[in-house]
């Protein structure tokens, strides 16, 4: 007992030193200023009332002068307020909720996985093993087709899913939103593995009759990570053109890509994916200020494609019976990590207090100069973000980035819980663990929150957001029936 | 009761699923499944061996199907060869793997003229044809978008027959169960030979001129009583070398509603040879059966534990009584069904004959024989002749 005292004192102590250096770090300005101020208003009370006049009258008010100053002044304040990017608003957003009748529960799939593999007990066994550790829920989803013994995957099935998950994530964000189809400048859409012709955002289009003059872009192939690309995309085309809104569209569609071999890694994707979709709408209209929920600060986009082992990871192919599926490489956790580093070194900079900046610094040039043995500094980021959407990609990818970033079960609990109950829904599910944290009443005004994704390539983004106003916890969306279940107790294995 | 298996279809003229998909259809089921989640679950074994249901969610097994026929062309079909009735059923068994078998399927055949039929195949362990009906019936109810009332919980508990006081005996097997050589995860019977099913119809016209023909000293037998003791005399006939003594009677309890093997299994000794009787005494001989092995059946299972294997139709000659089956109530979209066909798989040797409802609009009964497939054409010729019927 004694010696935990010493302990808990000296760690009290350090806690406290290291909350005054930060607040002393990312103040010094603030800390700078006063004294400065404070002294020559000393040094101007000195003076006395009338030595003041003088020096004012002294000062030559020529006519010329004036109008230079003002028009300089003028001047910068046009340029600069010319050159500041535009803001760009998430005015809101909306998740597919997909059916129960589409719910997959773990005997079901496990029923299904045996009668489909019935020569391969192994693969079966396989399958088992993931599923017991993936921390999905009993809750998840697959379309319709999938449900069949042998799955059905047709071309037309595959678009019903489409239709069925996107026009449903529309018609809710145009209901939360009362935005009309004829306000829609920008459309973009983002499915992976599925890109018919004509394509999703034609789709779209087609069906809810957008503008001729709309500016629709379709990104396939791109990978989870898609959701944030659009983003980026979306972005950089409002810089462009002012006064738009834009509408994004994340999804994957399950039905075409359900691997029907029995290649083991191959059978990890029919383990995790899921059904589920997202539309957004972001805006740059001066009137979408006020109502918009978050405004977007950075996004950060890191590709890792030079790499060949980063690049090969995750790889579409065919088995040796010629069956299509995704090959997930047994290095993805750690082309994962280094993804991760990357991005984090760009985002660093950018979002981090200067307190920490310093910190990472010092033990920079310490690493460099003195004794490469120290610890590398990794960089407290729960203090430049409240909330943290990491994507659901599987529970080892959670696992890695808590560790990397040292975030708590709380900070990653989202995340976790966004896994359980919907899967991996790929690009989408960012918008789910969101939508999480709403739902929680989590969500304060000036919040910063941090989604990351990853994706095949190996791409790593990171887009960053501010809570524009404040969030009333909302009565609808998908979790509206169970939120007040999570979060649950997921255990490392679940006896099936 | 686990090596049985019912099979009952429905048939339904075209306005009853007309415009509805799959998934429409599998809509209303997913909503009436939540009422019997034990019918969703898969059975597992403890580590003493006995087999229990694991309520996980797994659901039951829905098949697709389509005939090239019309509906009408079918039952023409039927008379003449009542086996074909099976491809309109699911026909699998519990097996060989308990944890990824499915114990209720349902298959939906569509035919030519857009009629449809709903076949199921429902375990016999998980209760008996009353529980099936029930399960029908609900599934009507929840199309209907009327509240089935059920309470969704698992806790049903059954009212335990009471205990008796003496302590258990090493008694004899009670005649109304065989004991099968252990099945192990195949829940099959297995037979010597391959066993047929055929039905007919009684009308009420026909009917009450059985009641009155074997009625005798003023005694009123009811229909139940008056078919099985003719039929039981002329299987005798058919089987001169090994008369059917013993005779075991399911009838429904009068008790407990909960859904569950709840028939009251009796056994009837005849003493005398079958063949020269008088119909009127082997139904008097049913008529006074009132005693229910059941206990009995429960001490020989008990014995080891609910390990072995047991069979109760087609032990003995069997007769069921399933007079009270509601299946014509099964209502799709306020549409009845056009007949209601019932069959039990699993059935050993001896043969078992079931007494259904008729269709509402003949009245009547209709009755299903289920015998070793030799013993058919005799059955029918001996029925035939004796009896006038067709």
């Amino acid at each position: 007992m004694p010696e935990m005292f010493p302990k808990f004192t000296t760690s009290i102590k350090l806690k406290y030193v290291k909350l005054g250096y930060q607040y002393l770090v990312n103040h010094i300005v603030t800390f700078l200023f006063i004294p400065i101020m404070v002294a020559v208003s000393i040094k101007i009370l000195k003076l006395g009332p009338e030595e003041i006049l003088t020096i004012w009258n002294s000062v030559h008010f020529d006519l010329v002068q004036i109008l230079c100053s003002s028009f300089l002044v003028i001047f910068i304040a046009t340029v600069y307020f010319m050159s500041k990017p535009r803001s760009i608003y998430l005015v809101d957003y909306a998740c597919y909720k997909p059916p129960s009748t589409c719910r997959v529960p773990f005997s079901t799939f496990m029923e299904h996985s045996r009668l489909n593999l019935k020569d391969n007990p192994k693969s079966v066994e396989f399958q088992m093993r993931i599923l017991e550790r993936s921390g999905l829920g009993e809750e998840t989803s697959l379309p319709p087709e999938i449900h069949y013994i042998p799955p059905n995957p047709t071309m037309e099935a595959a678009r019903n899913e489409a239709e069925i998950v996107i026009f449903s994530a529309i018609d809710s964000l145009m209901q939360k939103t009362r935005i009309k189809p004829k306000d829609i400048d920008i459309l973009i859409v983002n499915c992976s593995l599925f890109s018919p012709t004509p394509s999703l955002s034609a789709m779209v289009v087609n069906k809810y009759k957008l503008r001729s003059n709309i500016k629709s872009f379709n990104l396939s192939g791109m990978g989870c990570s898609a959701g944030l690309i659009s983003i980026d995309l979306a972005r950089d085309v409002l810089q462009v053109h002012p006064n738009s809104s834009a509408l994004i569209v994340s999804t994957e569609i399950i039905t075409p890509n359900y691997y029907q071999g029995s290649e083991r890694a191959m059978l990890v994707p029919n383990c995790l994916f899921r059904m589920g979709g997202a539309a957004i709408l972001l805006s740059n209209k001066r009137g979408d200020r006020n109502r918009a929920k978050y405004k977007s600060v950075h996004v950060v986009r890191t590709h890792k494609g030079a790499d060949d082992k980063a690049y090969k990871c995750v790889y579409q192919q065919e088995d040796p019976q010629g069956k299509v599926g995704i090959n997930l490489s047994k290095d993805l956790m750690i082309i994962a990590g280094e993804a991760l580093k990357s991005n984090i070194t760009t985002i660093g900079p950018l979002v981090l207090p200067a307190s920490e900046q310093l910190l990472f610094l010092f033990t920079l040039i310490g690493r460099k100069i003195f004794n490469p043995k120290w610890k590398p500094y990794i960089p407290d980021f729960k203090q430049a973000f409240e909330h943290f959407c990491i994507h659901a990609g599987g529970r080892a990818v959670i696992d890695e980035l808590q560790r990397n970033l040292q975030l708590s079960a709380d900070h990653v609990e989202a995340s976790r819980m966004t896994l359980h109950r919907f899967g991996n829904t790929s690009s989408s599910s960012l918008w789910y663990e969101l939508s999480y944290i709403e739902a929680k009443g989590r969500m304060k005004k000036g919040d910063r929150i941090w989604q990351i994704a990853f994706g095949s390539g190996f791409k790593c983004n990171s887009a960053i957001w501010k809570c524009n106003r404040r969030i009333k916890t909302p009565t609808d969306g998908p979790w509206q029936d169970c939120i007040d279940r999570y979060p649950v107790h997921i255990p490392e294995i679940v006896k099936l | 009761m686990k090596l049985h298996y019912l099979k009952a279809i429905y048939y339904f003229g075209n306005q009853a699923f007309e415009g509805l998909t799959t998934l429409n259809i599998k809509e209303h089921m997913f909503i009436l499944l939540n009422y019997f989640p034990a019918i969703c679950g898969r059975f597992r074994r403890t580590e003493s061996g006995r087999p229990y249901i694991k309520c996980n969610d797994c659901g039951v097994r829905f098949i697709e199907a389509k005939c090239e026929k019309t509906m009408d062309e079918w039952l023409e079909m039927m008379k003449e060869n009542a086996s074909i009735e099976k491809y309109l059923t699911p026909n699998q068994i519990i097996g060989p793997e308990l944890a990824f078998s499915p114990t209720v399927l349902v298959q939906f055949t569509k035919f030519k003229c857009g009629g449809m039929s709903v076949g199921l195949s429902w375990a016999h362990v998980l209760g008996d044809a009353f529980s099936a009906a029930e399960f029908m019936n609900t599934l009507g109810k929840v199309v209907a978008d009327e509240k089935p009332n059920r309470h969704i919980n698992l806790a049903q508990m059954k009212t335990k027959s009471t205990n008796t006081k003496s302590p258990i005996k090493i008694m004899e097997d009670p005649l109304s169960i065989k004991r099968v050589g252990p099945v192990g995860d195949n829940w099959l019977t297995v037979n010597n030979c391959k066993m047929e099913a055929f039905s007919f119809s009684v009308n009420d016209t026909q009917l009450s001129h059985f009641q009155s023909k074997i009625s005798s000293k003023g005694t009123n037998f009811t229909p139940f009583e008056a078919l099985s003791a003719v039929i039981w005399q002329c299987i005798a006939k058919i089987r001169p070398e090994s008369e059917p003594k013993v005779v075991t009677i399911c009838k429904k309890s009068e008790q407990n509603k909960v859904d569950g093997n709840n028939q009251l299994i009796s056994v009837v000794k005849a003493d005398y040879p079958i063949v020269e009787v008088d119909p009127s005494e082997l139904a008097a001989l049913m008529k006074n059966a009132s005693f229910d092995e059941r206990e009995k059946i429960e001490i020989a299972i008990k014995k080891d534990d609910g390990v072995s294997d047991f069979i109760v139709y087609g032990a003995n000659l069997t007769f069921v009584n399933l007079e009270e089956v509601k299946c014509y109530e099964f209502e799709y979209r306020k549409q009845k069904p056009v007949y209601v066909g019932y069959r039990l798989d699993g059935i050993s040797d001896s043969g078992a004959v079931l007494l259904l409802p008729g269709p509402p609009k003949n009245g009547g009964r209709t009755v299903v024989a289920i015998l070793p497939e030799d013993e058919v054409i005799e059955l029918k010729s001996e029925l035939k002749s004796e009896w006038f019927m067709d």
